[in-house]
Formats: structure tokens, C-alpha cells, sequence
């Protein structure tokens, strides 16, 4: 596999994932395997299957069969809770927020802080906590208090970033987490990824900004209509490959070289 | 230094016009009430004296209780049509079981054990089977009512008047009448589950962004589902309330209630299609149509008015909602 994160028990391993919708074969047998601190640049076409496959991973959509191995144990997840607790984060491409609810409120949601035996919310306490986690990760957010509705796209994005960053994954999973987000912005989310990795927290990366992925990504994994079609090593590939792999562009010559390349679907 | 200052005055006016959004709608039906209040005092002879201010706090007390519970429902962008039927129910077979001699405080959590059940199947059908609740609890209405018409045969049973539940209605502490104690303790639990409970946090975000509160792991059918729970126990107690100050129970109580109901809670600024509920503003529109109906009949002005009259300011204030406080940012969709 590839070089120097592979050694020892793999974060996450996802084997032959089918899913299907209808007359819509969302995916066709997709494994993949993550390692602990490694970043995972997922990429592919519209309907490739990333968000279906990360979906999967995080409890959101019960894949038809498969099999997830996360820290050595086969899990299954009936629903985002289950996934959670094992400590998989994933921050949705459509944002995930309540607009009605205030920033701290968001941060929190599903997981407030409590006061009275548990009974009541201890508002005090999730303002404050927000306002620590947010400044930790240099997020400009003046007022934790007003609805997430009146907030700018950046600023929403940090919030679900900051949701799913400050509870201390061990896989953290954003979809396109950079589409909405001003230059600025950009660079906060790039380090954030650097910053959790070292870490040790493992993450995956869909995101169509392919720049991106060479800034931070240690493999490069190539989706195409359901499958995993390459598996490459991001410091040995160079655009044009990763481009050619993501439109399919050398079917034919597919043998042309390709040490790094694994026909991801079967193991 | 320029782009930071106004960067924080950008953001300060952003809470400031947040906050009026968000109370807008509540302030705007508190000023209706006061300008209600002062024109039934000097136009109405026997309009403030404690008397008919606690008698019609009394009348209101029913649809306040039910109102509190709605809210919660509308909040998650649900309603519950089935709570005048409910109220019917309840009420005609309080007054059966109590006639067949049962012992009135069985009587009584039975009949709150049902209208609870009848939520909980309104509340399994739209929350698990995602059947709109509009339907579910319009089939509901009809049910229910039926079964009250069947149990009844369509005449009163009535209550003796020995019985200690009768109090529950007609009975006074302090010079207070009981439901209205109950619909003020209601109220303030209400309000506090609202605003302070991870429970009413949850409806505000099921009704905002169902999907974004699933993904965050809390159990959004469960939340759907005891909302339900909630209109039906408080239409039991409704109807409870109201065949015990008639002493009576009838299947034609509670027609129009559900709609007196969400005509309050409307009133008050929680928005139909969910995210947004206020417990102050639902108190204030009950009060509201509370004081109308109750002014009008002093004014000696045809019963039949009251009904046009909530009608319009219903349909006022659904307006206003849509159109005057949307500048505020008050309404997205």
C-alpha cells in the first residue's frame, strides 16, 4: 500500500460497500481504508458516489452490504449516534444547520451542556464554551447569540466545521467543505485539516478544489460511477493524472503505468 | 481599524434586528392586547372588575392549556387538527365512566391516559410513517368525533356535582379559579421547556432542520412523536376542564376548538412551518381572543361577530407575519 502511514492497525477499513437506490446504483463495491493521521483526498465526478460513501461511513445512509472495520472492530451504524460515539465527525456538503437556532446553539446541538440533574440547558455554560472553541480555531465570529440564519456562507461553513472539529474525532469527514468559502477562509479551513492531523485524527476530504487536495492530502482517492478507481499517492501524482483518472479519460490504456495505482474495487 | 469597527457595528445591528425578528411578533400581539384591553375598559361597563377579568381568564383556560401544548407542534412544523374532537371525547366519557360509578381519580388519569394514546397513534403516524399530520389528525378529528356521537348517542351525560372532580371546573383557591391556576402552571412549564430544555431545543431545530438534527444523532422521531403526546394529554384535560364546569359532558363539545386553538398560537408569532414558537406570544393570543369574545358579548354586539372578528385579526396577522416583519429578517420561507 502506500509508504509510511500504512504500518500498523488501520483507522477505518470500508470493504465492498454496495448501495443501491431504486434503479440507481449508488455504489458498486467500494472499499477503502484510511490510516490513523492520514488525510484522504476523495474525489470523483457529480454522482460519483463520495457523498453516499461518506454518508455510509457516518451512519447517515445503512449500506445494502459491506464492511466497515473501524479501529480493528467490525462496526455497523444504524444511525449517525452510533457512528459519532466511535468518534467519526462529518460535516455535510448542504451545511447540516438549524437557521432558527443560535451559533452556540449549533455548536452544541445534540450534545448540550446541561445543568439541573440534566433537565435544563446551561445556556451560560454552552456560550461560553462556544466562544473558547471558536477562538481556538481562529474563527471570527463575534456573537455567539444570534441565529445561524443571519450569519454569511463562511461563516456558517466555520460553524459546522467548528461543530464537528471540537468534540475530538478520530475521523473527521468533510464534503466539500471549502465550496462556499472566501480565499481567506480557505487557507483557516487547509490548516484546521493540518492542525487535526497531526493530531493523529484521520480525515477525508471531498472537495472538487483539486489545488486543495495536493496542499494537504497524503492519498488521492478517485471515485468513478460507484467504484473506487484509483488510489493514488498524492506527493507521486501530478493534476493531469488526477483529472485523467477523474473523467476516465484512459480507460484503454489503463495498464500504461501505475505503481501507485490499485484497481480499488476488489481487494 | 475602519474594517473592524464596522465589521462589529455590522454585526451588533445583525443581533439587534435578530432579536427584533425573533420578538416582533409577540410585542406586536401585546400591544394589540393593552389597545384591546383599554377599549373594552372604557367602552364596556363591567368589562374590568376582577369578576369578569377571572371569569374570562376562566373561558380561556381550555384553549390555553391546548394552545401551550400546540405550540410545541407547530413549532416542528406539525399542527393537530384532531384536539376539538379530543376535547368532545374526553369529556363525554368522563361523564359515562363517572355515571357507570367509577371512582372519579381513576376516572380522571384514564381519560387523561387516552387523550395521551390518541396522540401518541396521531404522533406514530406522522413522526414514523411520515404521513403529513395534517391528514393523520384530520382522519383523527373524524374519528374521534364519531366515537364521542356513538358513545353519547349524541345527548349530554351529566356530572353529579357531589363529585370532587367537579372542582376541577367550577372550584376556586384563594378566589382563583382552578383552571386557571392550572393553564398559569402550564403555561410557565411550558414556556420553560421551551426555551431552557434540551427537549424544546429539539423542536425548534426538528422544525428548523429535521435533517440537520438527525445527522447530529438525536432521536428526531421520538421528539416528532411526543409532541403529539403533548396536544393530546392537554385536549384531555381540555375537555376534562370543560364538561366538569358544565357538569356535563357532551359529543358536541369542542367544535372550532382546534382552531381557536392554532388561531392563538398563530397569534403569537410561531411560524406554520416550524423553527419559530413562542410561549409568551401563544399566552398573549389566547388572551387576545379571550378578551374579544368576552368584550363583544359585554358590548351586548351578536356572539356571532366574535367568530368574524378572530377571523380577521387571524388573517391580519398572518399578513403582518408575511409581509411587515420579514424586513426584520423575521421570516425565511
Amino acid at each position: 500500500m502506500t509508504g509510511k502511514k500504512a504500518e500498523g492497525v488501520d483507522r477505518v477499513v470500508m470493504r465492498d460497500i454496495r448501495k443501491r437506490y431504486g434503479m440507481v446504483d449508488a455504489l458498486r463495491g467500494v472499499t477503502l481504508r484510511v490510516g490513523p493521521g492520514e488525510v484522504i483526498g476523495l474525489v470523483g465526478d457529480n454522482a460519483a458516489g463520495k457523498s453516499t460513501l461518506m454518508k455510509v461511513l457516518a451512519g447517515a445512509v445503512v449500506p445494502d452490504s459491506g464492511e466497515i472495520v473501524f479501529d480493528g472492530q467490525t462496526v455497523s451504524f444504524a444511525t449517525p449516534r452510533d457512528a459519532r460515539e466511535l468518534g467519526i465527525e462529518m460535516v455535510y456538503q448542504d451545511l447540516a444547520l438549524c437557521d432558527d437556532i443560535d451559533v452556540a446553539g449549533n455548536l452544541f446541538l445534540g450534545r448540550e451542556p446541561r445543568k439541573a440533574g440534566g433537565l435544563l440547558l446551561d445556556i451560560a455554560q454552552m456560550h461560553k464554551d462556544a466562544r473558547r472553541h471558536l477562538d481556538a480555531l481562529n474563527i471570527r465570529i463575534p456573537l455567539t447569540d444570534i441565529p445561524v440564519g443571519g450569519l454569511s456562507g463562511g461563516q456558517r461553513q466555520a460553524v459546522a466545521i467548528a461543530r464537528a472539529v471540537t468534540f475530538g474525532p478520530k475521523l473527521l469527514i468533510l464534503d466539500e467543505p471549502t465550496a462556499a468559502l472566501a480565499v481567506a477562509e480557505v487557507e483557516t479551513v487547509l490548516e484546521l485539516i493540518k492542525t487535526v492531523s497531526a493530531q493523529g485524527v484521520s480525515v477525508i476530504l471531498i472537495t472538487h478544489r483539486l489545488q486543495d487536495l495536493f496542499r494537504v492530502c497524503d492519498r488521492l482517492c478517485v471515485m468513478y460511477e460507484g467504484t473506487l478507481r484509483a488510489d493514488l499517492d498524492a506527493k507521486a501524482t501530478s493534476l493531469e493524472r488526477l483529472v485523467s483518472e477523474i473523467v476516465a479519460h484512459d480507460q484503454i490504456e489503463n495498464d500504461r503505468t501505475g505503481h501507485d495505482k490499485t484497481e480499488g474495487a476488489r481487494r | 481599524m475602519t474594517v473592524t469597527s464596522e465589521r462589529v457595528v455590522t454585526t451588533r445591528a445583525a443581533r439587534a434586528n435578530a432579536h427584533i425578528g425573533k420578538h416582533a411578533q409577540t410585542i406586536a400581539i401585546g400591544v394589540v392586547l393593552v389597545v384591546l384591553l383599554i377599549f373594552f375598559a372604557f367602552s364596556a361597563d363591567r368589562f374590568a372588575t376582577t369578576g369578569n377579568l377571572l371569569n374570562l381568564m376562566r373561558q380561556i383556560s381550555p384553549t390555553l392549556i391546548v394552545a401551550i401544548a400546540m405550540t410545541f407542534v407547530i413549532s416542528t412544523s406539525g399542527i393537530d387538527l384532531s384536539v376539538g374532537s379530543t376535547v368532545a371525547l374526553s369529556g363525554s366519557l368522563l361523564a359515562i365512566v363517572l355515571q357507570h360509578g367509577w371512582d372519579p381519580t381513576l376516572a380522571l388519569i384514564a381519560i387523561l391516559a387516552l387523550g395521551a394514546l390518541i396522540g401518541f397513534v396521531n404522533g406514530w403516524f406522522s413522526s414514523y410513517q411520515n404521513i403529513p399530520p395534517f391528514i393523520v389528525t384530520l382522519a383523527m378529528l373524524s374519528i374521534m368525533r364519531g366515537t364521542a356521537l356513538r358513545a353519547t348517542e349524541g345527548y349530554s351525560t351529566p356530572i353529579d356535582g357531589e363529585l370532587w372532580i367537579v372542582q376541577l371546573g367550577q372550584g376556586r383557591v384563594g378566589g382563583i379559579p382552578v383552571p386557571v391556576i392550572l393553564a398559569v402552571v402550564i403555561a410557565a412549564v411550558g414556556w420553560l421547556t421551551l426555551t431552557r430544555t434540551p427537549f424544546g431545543r429539539y423542536v425548534i431545530g426538528l422544525g428548523s432542520n429535521g435533517e440537520s438534527l438527525r445527522r447530529t444523532g438525536v432521536n428526531t422521531r421520538k421528539v416528532g412523536l411526543a409532541v403529539y403526546v403533548l396536544t393530546g394529554l392537554a385536549a384531555a384535560l381540555a375537555g376534562v376542564l370543560i364538561a366538569t364546569r358544565l357538569s356535563s359532558g357532551s359529543s358536541n363539545a369542542g367544535s372550532g376548538f382546534e382552531l381557536e386553538v392554532i388561531t392563538a398560537v398563530v397569534l403569537g408569532g410561531t411560524s406554520l412551518f416550524g423553527g419559530r414558537g413562542s410561549m409568551l406570544g401563544t399566552i398573549l393570543g389566547a388572551l387576545t381572543l379571550g378578551v374579544i369574545a368576552n368584550g363583544l358579548v359585554l358590548l351586548h354586539v351578536s356572539p356571532f361577530y366574535v367568530q368574524i372578528v378572530q377571523g380577521a385579526i387571524l388573517l391580519l396577522a398572518i399578513f403582518a407575519n408575511s409581509k411587515v416583519w420579514a424586513r426584520f429578517g423575521a421570516v425565511r420561507k
